[in-house]
């Protein structure tokens, strides 16, 4: 079956819409009947075709007649509850897709932010950007970072678990430094998982599925940049000053860490 | 429909017509095919130009009920059997309410169609990641890394946030000393991606002036 997108307008040539109305009555009509039994509830339709006066009907005419009644008796207040028509279903139906996209934009931002960080990880020039770039960029840093030392603190509590005392030192060594203060409060292990399945970040620890908000949702745009441009407690790489090659192989580092 | 990223949905599964034995199942299924049919209803109405009206029982006894014009009219047609002639007033009445119903279809059809542009936006940007975690280390998920690696990339990231912050401490004293600061910069750069995804971004309403 061909799935062409259709557009939400009068078909105007006759003979294509004499075979849409038919083809999309009668699918309309098994999908009345499938809801009824599968969901075991009582439903009815009635399409009435231009230039026909006789509706189109199901179940029938006298089950139409007997749910039509059963419909008249419920209270006003009910009924207008759950009323719909074009105008109220079409408003719907704007907002859920709006939504929608609003959440598809951000979870591209964070996904185009994750590329920037590696991009200029590597050595593209942070001179372009303006201050809201920088702003996002230095977040999803700071989130990513946050992911590592989640995974490195609880990598640690498993091997002092596992191995008792003699990984008290490589422990030690590997702890991670105190998170940045007074940041913006994020979902627990959920942000990477935000950014869809192919970022699995931190998901070697609790793998439990997260309400979706976005961590650029929970961001106090001000706070974080001041925050970052006043001195904050130094975080354990301030010795080993790295450079940042432009190239993609990887950069001997200093063996300090495990003995 | 193919399934680009793994999703925790079963997808399209083939189900016998037969009434669904577990409650939440039922009322999951309930919710999705009422909103499915008043769908398939509205394009209906709206394709072919037909009225039609649908009144559905929830499993809790709620009437759900979707009309086009409105579902009492269609009801009051049918039981009364008579053609009813439409007046002038009423015709005119009909346009008009047609015509609101097209202004809105072309704005759910505006909004869909942008949306498929940033689920496409959202493959491509994934399939560049999986691309790029083959060849760079570092990209791929912290879990998949060894320790050594990890601490490596801990302290360059560690390293470059310093020097975000640099630049954005360079760039918002030398807007200081400029007379004003356009908030609207971004527009300059050159940036790959549509500008559109920046503006839609809540976050840049309380940034400073």
């Amino acid at each position: 079956m061909t799935r062409r997108k259709v557009k939400l307008c009068y078909i105007a040539d006759d003979s294509k819409r004499k075979v849409s109305l038919k083809k999309r009555k009668k699918g309309l009509l098994k999908k009345v009947s499938e809801l009824s039994t599968l969901c075991g509830i009582d439903a009815c339709a009635i399409v009435y075709s231009p230039f026909n006066n006789q509706p189109d009907v199901w179940p029938s005419h006298n089950g139409v007649q007997r749910i039509v009644s059963q419909y008249k008796r419920m209270p006003e207040m009910e009924k207008s509850k759950w009323k719909m028509d074009q105008d109220s279903f079409l408003r719907q139906r704007i907002m859920k897709s709006n939504d929608q996209l609003l959440k598809q934009r951000k979870d591209n931002r964070e996904k185009e932010m994750t590329d920037l960080m590696f991009q200029t990880l590597v050595g593209r020039s942070l001179d372009p950007f303006d201050m809201m770039d920088l702003n996002d960029l230095g977040w999803t840093i700071e989130q990513y970072l946050n992911d590592i030392y989640k995974y490195q603190s609880d990598t640690n509590n498993m091997m002092a678990m596992v191995a008792g005392s003699s990984s008290s030192s490589a422990a030690a060594l590997l702890a991670p430094p105190p998170p940045p203060a007074a940041q913006a409060p994020t979902p627990d292990h959920g942000v990477m998982r935000n950014v869809g399945e192919s970022y699995q970040g931190a998901a070697a620890a609790a793998a439990t599925g997260s309400s979706s908000t976005g961590r650029f949702d929970q961001m106090d745009t001000q706070q974080w940049i001041m925050n970052l441009m006043s001195p904050q407690a130094s975080f354990g790489g301030d010795d080993m000053m790295l450079p940042i090659g432009d190239t993609c192989h990887t950069p001997l580092w200093p063996n300090n860490f495990l003995p | 429909m193919e399934k680009m990223i793994k999703k925790p949905c079963m997808g399209r599964q083939k189900i016998s017509i037969v009434k669904i034995s577990k409650k939440n199942h039922l009322q999951v299924t309930f919710s999705k095919r009422r909103t499915g049919l008043f769908k398939k209803a509205s394009e209906l109405a709206t394709l072919c130009g037909v009225e039609i009206g649908i009144i559905v029982f929830s499993p809790a006894n709620k009437a759900f009920s979707f009309g086009h014009l409105d579902v009492e009219s269609i009801i009051d047609r049918f039981l009364s059997r008579n053609p009813q002639p439409d007046s002038g007033a009423n015709r005119l009445i009909k346009a008009h309410r047609n015509a609101n119903i097209h202004e809105l279809n072309m704005e759910l059809t505006q909004v869909l169609s942008q949306l498929e542009v940033e689920r496409k936006r959202g493959e491509a940007l994934d399939k560049m990641r999986k691309a790029s975690r083959k060849q760079c280390w570092w990209e791929s998920p912290i879990a998949e890394l060894g320790s050594r690696e990890l601490e490596q990339l801990r302290m360059a990231l560690e390293e470059l946030k310093k020097k975000v912050a640099e630049q954005a401490n360079k760039i918002f004293v030398e807007s200081n000393n400029t007379s004003f600061f356009k908030v609207n910069a971004y527009e300059n750069k050159t940036k790959p991606h549509d500008q559109s995804s920046v503006a839609s971004s809540s976050m840049y309403k309380y940034w400073l002036v």
